[in-house]
């Protein structure tokens, strides 16, 4: 029963941060959102699959709360100072329209959440489903109206968290063998994004997404 | 034992002489060991696959690792790709370094990534777990991306970030799918180990839930459809093979959009067993196939850089190949069959152009005009190799397209014919426009010489031989590797 209070306490976390990230500008609070959402989400293994297999559990939270909480945020504040760059400039969609649109997805992914059962999930909490798939779709969101480079970078790792939460929804779950070529997979994509930010910077004397915009038709 | 030797080596020595690369000091033999390093895997790796087609598929690894007639059948295709590649990587960058405009350290980076990014592409296609599947392919997006810019410049830079974040996170999509797979196969009662081994999954697919199932492939068809450059999903693509030196162009569209359908290819027959051999998800694949195919068409029309052109002929390629997919039936055999052929003529055109744009330092059609004069060889094979792209008889791609529309003939998929040869027939006048300039056009500039050796000569012949051969005789053993590899596709016994 307490495990239920702690796994619905993280996904509401999860669920918050995601809120935050949608309506700050300050790109350094952006990046501390991140990393919480990735130390609390990281956490959920050991709470769901620590009875069936406590090696697993263990491994894949030690792993991803090292990679997202500690690992990625370090290097993004890096990048930042870096680049120099301190705030979102005028998003395409304002802050306000955008948190309304984290709502929405929210919503929508709750009503989801009821129809659908998937076989296989744990029945551990109905919000697992809902938490996981609004996240994916917020990080879609800020991907697509940011247009710092660093933003991107963001919501592509609230994507990759979105992902993990439905993961590890599933009983039993994909081997962790490859749950950990995943997180690795996630951990040099944002290094390469890191590296290309800086290039870019270089090349540019600036890392507005929506200005690298030579290459059409 | 010998099949576990095999399979691993074929993962472990790219990753070995890409380390190899790291240590190396000078340019020059950097691409010495991409050339003889790579031709060599080819070989290895091609003879490992001639084995799997003619007798019976091998598994290694505590099945982990297989490769069956479908892997197999693609191994020889990337064998054939990298390894000519590989050879026409050091001449492409023989000037380069002459000129002094390749640096030690972009060399390093150059030889590491491309062993990496093979070894990439042959751990999707030997992975049987499905999970490793993926991996795979995010992985070959990771290594490729630098690839991209190997020469940093602004342009490159861009084509570079949009093919690491559209890709990354259209990839990412493919993994809800994989997972939706497994949630789909928990009521299988296999341990966590097993669950997603395709092998596993294929003997019970009849026993999969349909629901998930369906929900599944559309995320998996969005997620490997962005890496394989399938419209809407290829705004990545152009891009990336514009401003990719010319081997990692031919790379990329020669192998790496194909590693991306090869997995679409194994997830169709477990969506098509488990909602019942209804042919819900080749639906799904020919409407993908037939808007990759229009898209390509509309945007060919507006092309004047070279290899812009061949990118937006491989989206209309790739959707001929899905096209084929969701035919079915003979249609499975001929997209296969397209495979090879496009795969061996676009990375002879891509080769080409690079050269000629070498010689110029554009690839801008209308300024590389005369280019034919200037370079003969090359010159003519890039005017060869587009012909036969747009599906000029009796070269083989020709061949295979003609077996795709008989496909739809016999499925009397009449609207799907008039499309595509509506598409088919303006690519080739819009293509065929673009390259006369470069065929006989007036010059406009001059370039500096370079000119081919018989290695070049042998290069251009032995691919378009192999074309018109294939166009005009199919041998039977590749006749029947194919059929068996479109059998798995297909499903049944």
């Amino acid at each position: 029963m307490n495990n239920l209070v702690a796994i619905e306490g993280i996904l509401i976390a999860v669920i918050l941060t995601d809120l935050l990230l949608l309506g700050s500008s300050r790109l350094r609070t952006c990046i501390r959102m991140v990393g919480i959402q990735g130390v609390v989400a990281g956490l959920l293994p050991i709470l769901l699959h620590h009875a069936e297999n406590p090696l697993r559990a263990w491994l894949l939270a030690a792993g991803s709360v090292a990679i997202k909480g500690v690992v990625f945020p370090l290097l993004l504040l890096r990048v930042l100072r870096d680049v120099g760059v301190r705030r979102e400039v005028e998003p395409f969609i304002g802050y306000t329209s955008s948190l309304m649109a984290g709502v929405a997805a929210l919503i929508f992914s709750l009503w989801v959440g009821s129809r659908v059962t998937l076989p296989g999930t744990s029945s551990a909490s109905s919000l697992m489903i809902p938490a996981g798939l609004a996240t994916i779709l917020i990080g879609l969101v800020v991907i697509i109206t940011r247009r710092k480079a660093v933003s991107q970078v963001l919501g592509y790792i609230v994507v990759e968290n979105g992902i993990y939460v439905f993961g590890v929804s599933l009983v039993g779950g994909v081997p962790a063998l490859v749950e950990l070529g995943v997180l690795m997979d996630a951990f040099v994509a944002v290094l390469l994004m890191g590296i290309a930010i800086h290039h870019i910077s270089r090349e540019f004397d600036h890392t507005d997404v929506d200005r690298l915009d030579q290459l059409k038709g | 034992m010998v099949a576990n030797f095999a399979l691993w080596s074929i993962l472990m020595l790219p990753v070995l002489t890409a380390g190899l690369c790291l240590l190396l000091g000078s340019p020059k033999r950097i691409m010495w060991v991409v050339a003889v390093g790579g031709g060599g895997w080819a070989v290895f790796a091609g003879a490992v696959a001639c084995t799997a087609l003619s007798s019976v598929s091998i598994t290694a690894a505590r099945n982990w690792l297989l490769l069956d007639a479908l892997s197999a059948y693609h191994m020889s295709v990337l064998a054939v790709v990298f390894g000519a590649s590989s050879i026409y990587a050091r001449r492409y960058f023989q000037g380069e370094i002459s000129a002094g405009t390749l640096s030690p350290s972009a060399a390093r980076k150059f030889g590491a990534l491309w062993f990496g990014s093979v070894a990439a592409m042959a751990s999707v296609l030997l992975c049987n777990n499905l999970g490793f599947m993926w991996v795979g392919i995010e992985a070959t997006t990771l290594l490729t991306a630098f690839l991209i810019c190997v020469h940093i410049t602004p342009l490159s830079l861009e084509a570079m970030w949009k093919y690491l974040v559209v890709c990354s996170v259209g990839v990412a999509f493919a993994f809800v799918g994989t997972l939706l797979v497994a949630s789909a196969a928990q009521a299988l009662g296999h341990n966590a180990g097993d669950m997603l081994l395709w092998t596993v999954l294929r003997a019970d697919a009849g026993g999969l839930a349909p629901g998930p199932m369906k929900v599944a492939f559309i995320f998996l068809v969005v997620g490997y459809g962005t890496k394989a450059g399938l419209a809407p999903l290829h705004s990545w693509l152009p891009d990336a093979h514009s401003q990719a030196p010319a081997p990692v162009s031919a790379l990329l569209s020669g192998f790496i959009l194909n590693a991306a359908l090869y997995c679409i290819m194994r997830y169709l027959p477990l969506v098509e067993a488990a909602t019942g051999e209804i042919g819900w998800g080749r639906q799904l694949l020919v409407v993908l196939g037939i808007a990759s195919m229009v898209v390509a068409a509309a945007f060919i029309l507006f092309q004047h850089d070279g290899k812009r052109l061949l990118a937006y002929s491989s989206i209309e390629h790739m959707g001929i190949i899905t096209l084929g997919l969701g035919l079915g039936g003979l249609g499975t055999f001929a997209g296969l069959w397209h495979v090879l052929n496009h795969s061996v003529c676009k990375t002879l055109a891509f080769f080409s152009v690079g050269w000629l744009g070498q010689m110029y330092g554009t690839h801008d059609l209308g300024r590389i005009a005369g280019a034919m004069r200037r370079s003969p060889v090359w010159g003519f094979s890039f005017f060869a190799s587009v012909l036969v792209l747009i599906g000029v008889a009796p070269f083989a791609i020709f061949m295979s397209e003609l077996q795709i529309l008989r496909a739809a003939v016999d499925g009397h998929a009449y609207v799907i014919l008039g499309i595509f040869l509506g598409a088919v027939g303006i690519v080739f006048v819009g293509a065929l426009r673009l390259v006369l300039a470069p065929a006989w056009g007036r010059e406009v500039i001059v370039p500096k010489p370079q000119p081919a050796e018989l290695g070049d000569l042998l290069l251009v012949f032995a691919g378009l031989g192999l074309l018109l051969l294939l166009g005009l005789w199919l041998p039977v053993p590749l006749r029947e590797a194919m059929e068996s590899a479109a059998q798995i596709i297909r499903g049944g016994p």
